[in-house]
């Protein structure tokens, strides 16, 4: 099997061309779990390391995303299956930040990794967020947050957590507004500095604990 | 007590423990700067030239890459100085000072209401005002001879505590302090303005016994002292914000003015749209006529008015600073060394530079042509991706020290800017449901100034292709409206028409805005049904 086409096609981010190849690839036999570590995680890495903080094109990496979201469409109708095995991630943009553009990406990144994602949206209450992580047994909250305002929510998250009997769970923030920011003063698990680094951070804890 | 020293002549004395950048802070050095001093702008560049400066931060290693680094380049507000410490400023703060505007063709006005004006001045004169995020702007006119006597154009000192209105508005309602402070500066800016005038053309600032000023509501409730908080709130976005003005009463004292002198800051709409907007609506006249019509304010909140013949579609779209030359790596305002226009002659490219100085960099205008022209060179692609052959630093435009480079993520920021420009036209479209043959003149203002290059900006997508002969580039419409609503009490009834007409879209409410706003980030024509 090659898949060399499809991750030209999934970096070109031709969503077309990548849906077709990765048809080509299944009608030839190949299985959809080896078509997301070969191909899909494999340019989700390359694209990691392309978008340094010089090299960032929001555009190319939606382009990519939307492809990679069709390809996995396609292989998994029902929704990736090692979804439930690496455990869930609850993400939202909180109340006042109505940008979720990053919060996207985020999931893209994620739900390519086979990370399962309950994306609570943007302008999230803090009550929704946490009940969502109760609800569906999260490992981990992401927060991505455009406008600074935010930061006293990302402040309480881990707080309610343990209130809640949740204090298992990381808290991982990102985005423009809380990326300046250290873990410790928003009281947070990790900062992740763009959306491939927070799903290295949760991959590697999922990893560890396998 | 320690020395820091810029470039060759200056010494400041400080106190160890202090950033740099609070250090120049209190002296006429001052660094640029777009945040409150976190390290978010980026834009507060120094060059390391002497002494210890320390490990760089988290935050430079954000800003800065490594060759950068070496190079002894750091962000001043991350360096807390113990030491004698030399440095070189290279991100400059804008000098202070005021300058004139270029002047629009004079209207002709209504009669003014002789009635309204303060006793016993013989030569009453009227101030307007356009308070901007980024620029403030204010013209002086004679109001029995309806002749401009002088104007001024400067930036808003506001800008040292966030070059976007949501840090500024997040700084006010984060402590009362601060909140005065930027009301303060607004109020000063506006004071020195009027002063300049005041002194350099020996102008009897007593007889002024009218102001009108319009701004965005993000300026108006920070200058007014309250409600900032609430355009923190994505609820109030569709919203009629108040500004109270019990605190005008004491303008006429503090600006010297006439102490009767009447002061009437324009409302503004809902959420972020202002009266400048309204403003910019009125001076272009066109809900005057049936026929559709389309004004984008440029500015660092873009804000959008779409007439259908019957309504007034309005929106704002934040896409920051870039068209103003802000926030771009070889961005600059439209100033002496700033190229505005470029143009592809036999594959070489060609420039045009202010004051035909030597060029150090490019305003809003010179941006977009260096876009279209690489694009339709096959340099750039419409997804933004430079060709292979093109170094990864980026487009180099001129090589000649301080060096004018195009990156990557330059033409990132300015996708970002434009589409979501694009995607408010297209949403106010959608909205009125009117298509592109319905819209018959398309008026520009803000940022851009006469030589915006038209086809290039439709090739990029940042106009709709709309027949270039119904295009106009209007400059300052918000302060052309404001003068009008000084002059005239005929224009002060149709803005109240305006404002009733007025239909306020909020883009994030749209289904369709993530879809819009991907599709725009391409430099590519801009789809209009």
């Amino acid at each position: 099997m090659s898949v060399e086409r499809l991750r030209e096609a999934l970096l070109d981010g031709d969503q077309n061309r990548a849906v077709l190849e990765a048809k080509r690839l299944v009608d030839g036999g190949a299985p959809g779990e080896t078509i997301v570590t070969e191909a899909i995680e494999k340019v989700m890495e390359q694209l990691g390391a392309k978008c340094t903080v010089e090299q960032f094109n929001l555009l190319e990496i939606m382009l990519v995303g939307r492809a990679v979201t069709a390809v996995m469409k396609g292989l998994f109708p029902e929704g990736a299956p090692c979804a439930t095995v690496k455990g869930a991630v609850v993400l939202a943009s909180l109340e006042g930040d109505v940008h979720d553009l990053g919060k996207n990406i985020v999931k893209t990144v994620l739900t390519a990794k086979g990370i399962g994602v309950i994306d609570c949206g943007k302008d999230c209450s803090l009550d929704k967020l946490i009940e969502a992580a109760k609800r569906d047994n999260a490992r981990f909250i992401c927060i991505s947050g455009l406008i600074t305002s935010v930061v006293p929510q990302v402040r309480r998250v881990k707080g309610l957590c343990l209130a809640r009997g949740l204090g298992q769970i990381r808290v991982v923030a990102g985005g423009a507004a809380l990326k300046q920011s250290t873990a410790q003063s928003l009281n947070v698990d990790y900062v992740a500095e763009n959306a491939f680094d927070g799903a290295r951070y949760i991959e590697e804890i999922v990893e560890a604990s396998l | 007590m320690p020395w820091l020293s810029v470039g060759e002549g200056v010494r400041i004395p400080f106190q160890p423990g202090m950033s740099v950048r609070d250090i120049l802070d209190g002296t006429d050095h001052r660094v640029r700067s777009g945040c409150s001093g976190t390290g978010a702008c980026g834009l507060c560049l120094v060059r390391i030239e002497q002494g210890s400066a320390g490990e760089p931060t988290q935050v430079e290693r954000l800003h800065l890459d490594h060759a950068s680094l070496e190079e002894g380049l750091r962000l001043a507000c991350q360096i807390i100085a113990s030491e004698d410490l030399r440095i070189t400023i290279v991100g400059r703060a804008p000098r202070p000072g005021w300058k004139r505007a270029v002047r629009r063709a004079v209207k002709e006005y209504g009669i003014f209401e002789l009635e309204e004006v303060a006793a016993g001045v013989v030569h009453p004169l009227g101030i307007a005002v356009d308070l901007g995020t980024t620029f403030i702007g204010l013209s002086l006119w004679d109001l029995t001879s309806r002749r401009c006597v002088s104007d001024r154009q400067g930036v808003n000192p506001q800008a040292e505590h966030g070059s976007d209105v949501m840090t500024r508005l997040l700084s006010a309602s984060r402590s009362e302090q601060k909140a005065r402070r930027l009301q303060e500066l607004a109020f000063e800016a506006i004071g020195e303005a009027l002063e300049d005038i005041g002194l350099r053309e020996g102008i009897n600032l007593e007889q002024v016994v009218r102001i009108v000023l319009v701004g965005n509501t993000a300026m108006l409730t920070l200058l007014g002292g309250t409600n900032h908080e609430l355009l923190l709130k994505p609820r109030y976005w569709t919203l009629p914000i108040d500004s109270p003005g019990h605190w005008l009463q004491r303008w006429p004292a503090r600006h010297a003015i006439h102490p009767g002198a009447s002061v009437w800051v324009v409302p503004s709409l809902a959420g972020f749209v202002g009266s400048d907007l309204l403003a910019g609506v009125l001076s272009t006249e066109m809900t005057e006529k049936s026929e559709g019509a389309l004004l984008i304010d440029f500015g660092t909140n873009t804000e959008i008015a779409l007439w259908d013949g019957k309504s007034l579609w309005v929106s704002s779209a934040a896409g920051g600073p870039a068209f103003e030359g802000a926030g771009i790596g070889c961005g600059m305002p439209a100033e002496r060394g700033a190229i505005f226009r470029i143009t592809l002659e036999n594959s070489i490219l060609a420039f045009d530079v202010v004051d035909n100085a030597e060029p150090l960099g490019l305003c809003g205008s010179g941006l977009v042509d260096l876009l279209a022209v690489l694009v339709r060179s096959g340099r750039l692609d419409e997804a933004g991706r430079f060709l292979p052959t093109i170094p990864a630093d980026g487009f180099v435009l001129s090589s000649a020290p301080p060096g004018i480079v195009l990156t990557k993520r330059d033409v990132d920021t300015i996708q970002r800017a434009k589409a979501a420009i694009a995607t408010g036209v297209q949403i106010l479209m959608a909205e009125a449901g009117q298509g592109g043959k319905q819209i018959k003149r398309l008026y520009v203002g803000g940022a851009f100034g006469q030589w915006l290059d038209i086809a290039n900006a439709q090739q990029i997508g940042l106009l709709p292709d709309i027949e270039a002969t119904s295009i106009r580039l209007c400059g300052n419409t918000a302060l052309a409206g404001c003068e009008d609503l000084l002059m005239s009490p005929s224009s002060v009834k149709s803005l109240e028409r305006i404002r009733g007409c007025a239909k306020v879209v909020n883009l994030s409410d749209h289904d369709g805005f993530h879809d819009s706003f991907m599709e725009n980030l391409y430099l590519r024509r801009m789809k209009i049904g």
